[in-house]
């Protein structure tokens, strides 16, 4: 299983920091998950550094398997104390979880979470373990194992309590209202994205806010157990010109998306498939050639020059555009599991003195995308030469 | 009976691309409006012809029906489309 994750939140009206504080590690070798969602004493930088430190510390905790209780005092005591209150505090839901379903969960002082599957809301046990030197702190650790298509809510009591004292609802939106509005959204879309599904809920408690003005920090994250989206990637002739339709019907075969990165691999593809190329009146867009249309792929582009771009893009910044390398990268963005196709036949006209431009080697370009792809985005990556 | 259309095809492989295909665009602009339908331009994938002569370097390649034009630009394009239309 696959695990989505993301975060969506909205400043408190009139301040510039976030009070609330989300952070999130994923270990690919391990196939672990941890993420803590952290809801820092009053707003603006005093909340933002209170729930920073909470998050960040208790991350790196579990990372080391301290045991909670013990990481949750560790944090109460450093946390710097209130002025205004006298108390060190802030509240969060830690998440420690594994790509095969296990799950734990510690709370302090958050919404409980919400665990959904399909569109039943599931009540799991916990266990409660109070706080050795604050009084009326206490945790709840809920030890569970997830199913493929289940999803977990965590939220900060921006959303619980979003709309409360004027507006509409007087008590709020509380966790009933939260509950209500997952369960018509899921059943409307089922396959939602966590990304999606964190920003309607933010959407939706901001909305009921009086005059739509946040009155707390919101934040709310989702956590999604779907299987992985998996995509190909097919660049380059293979060596050897008789294995060519072996690893067209491999690429025909393949199921999820596909992408093809290269003039003649098309060219190839077409003719081994029987595919028609076709593309549309331009043919540059920010000096890259412009994406071809084939039946049977999702995204035909150049090769050598868009993935070195796409490299470039995915290192640093992608850019708002069209061109090619865009596309490229939000096709991989968009993957869980990427496999690349890299065939091993070099194009000498590639390495003419004469050529204007440097263009790269094939296979050392796809290496570096990959290893980005790994590192920076947590992507897997499956790379087989041709 | 009706007249077979000429097709242009704009070589976008990597190698005419940097040598500059990328300044075709014009052609895909302006062979409408100066022959009507009687032409027909697109660009293509790669039409293979550098790795075939690569040692002389004469990206970019534009093909005029079977006519292959090396270091292709609009002028010479142009040229071959009036030829083949008997203008010239």
């Amino acid at each position: 299983m696959f695990i989505d994750i993301d975060c969506v939140q909205e400043k408190k009206y009139k301040q510039n920091a976030f009070g609330d504080y989300f952070v999130s590690k994923r270990y690919p070798q391990d196939k672990r998950l941890i993420a803590v969602l952290s809801d820092g004493l009053g707003s603006g930088i005093k909340a933002n550094i209170l729930s920073c430190m909470t998050a960040t510390m208790l991350l790196r905790f579990i990372e080391k398997n301290i045991k909670i209780k013990k990481a949750a005092e560790i944090v109460m005591n450093s946390l710097p104390v209130c002025q205004v209150r006298h108390i060190s505090y802030s509240t969060f839901s830690a998440v420690d979880c594994f790509d095969d379903g296990k799950i734990s969960v510690v709370e302090e002082g958050n919404p409980d979470f919400v665990w959904i599957r399909g569109t039943e809301v599931l009540k799991p046990e916990f266990t409660i373990i109070d706080s050795v030197n604050f009084k009326n702190r206490h945790m709840k650790v809920y030890k569970m194992n997830a199913q493929l298509g289940d999803r977990f809510i965590f939220c900060s009591d921006g959303v619980t309590q979003a709309g409360l004292g004027g507006g509409v609802l007087k008590l709020g939106l509380r966790r009933s209202g939260l509950i209500d509005l997952l369960k018509v959204k899921l059943a409307n879309n089922p396959d939602i994205a966590s990304h999606d599904l964190a920003k309607y809920i933010v959407q939706q408690a901001k909305l009921v806010e009086p005059n739509r003005k946040p009155i707390d920090d919101i934040s709310a994250c989702v956590l999604y157990y779907r299987e992985p989206r998996k995509s190909l990637v097919f660049t380059g002739p293979p060596y050897r010109q008789s294995s060519d339709r072996e690893f067209a019907f491999i690429f025909k075969n393949f199921v999820g998306k596909k992408a093809v990165c290269g003039g003649t691999t098309a060219n190839l593809l077409s003719r081994e498939l029987n595919a028609k190329i076709t593309m549309g009146r331009l043919i540059s867009i920010d000096s890259l050639p412009s994406c071809l249309e084939m039946e049977g792929a999702d995204l035909v582009t150049e090769g050598v020059l868009t993935l070195t771009r796409t490299f470039e893009y995915l290192d640093s910044k992608i850019p708002d555009s069209n061109n090619a390398a865009v596309r490229l990268s939000r096709f991989f963005l968009d993957s869980d599991e990427i496999y690349f196709m890299v065939g091993a036949k070099l194009n000498e006209a590639h390495y003419d003195p004469t050529l204007p431009v440097e263009i790269a080697i094939r296979k050392n370009i796809v290496k570096k995308i990959a290893e980005v792809l790994e590192k920076k985005y947590f992507k897997k990556v499956n790379i087989q030469y041709m | 009976m009706e007249e077979k259309k000429i097709d242009v095809k704009v070589c976008l492989g990597t190698t005419c691309f940097v040598m500059g295909a990328s300044n075709l665009q014009e052609l895909i602009d302006s062979v409408p409006k100066r022959y009507g339908d009687k032409v027909e331009v697109t660009g293509v994938p790669c039409l293979g012809l550098c790795s075939i002569d690569w040692k002389f370097s004469k990206a970019p390649y534009v093909k005029v029906d079977d006519d292959v034009i090396k270091e292709a630009t609009i002028d010479k394009v142009f040229a071959a489309i009036d030829k083949k239309l008997g203008n010239s």
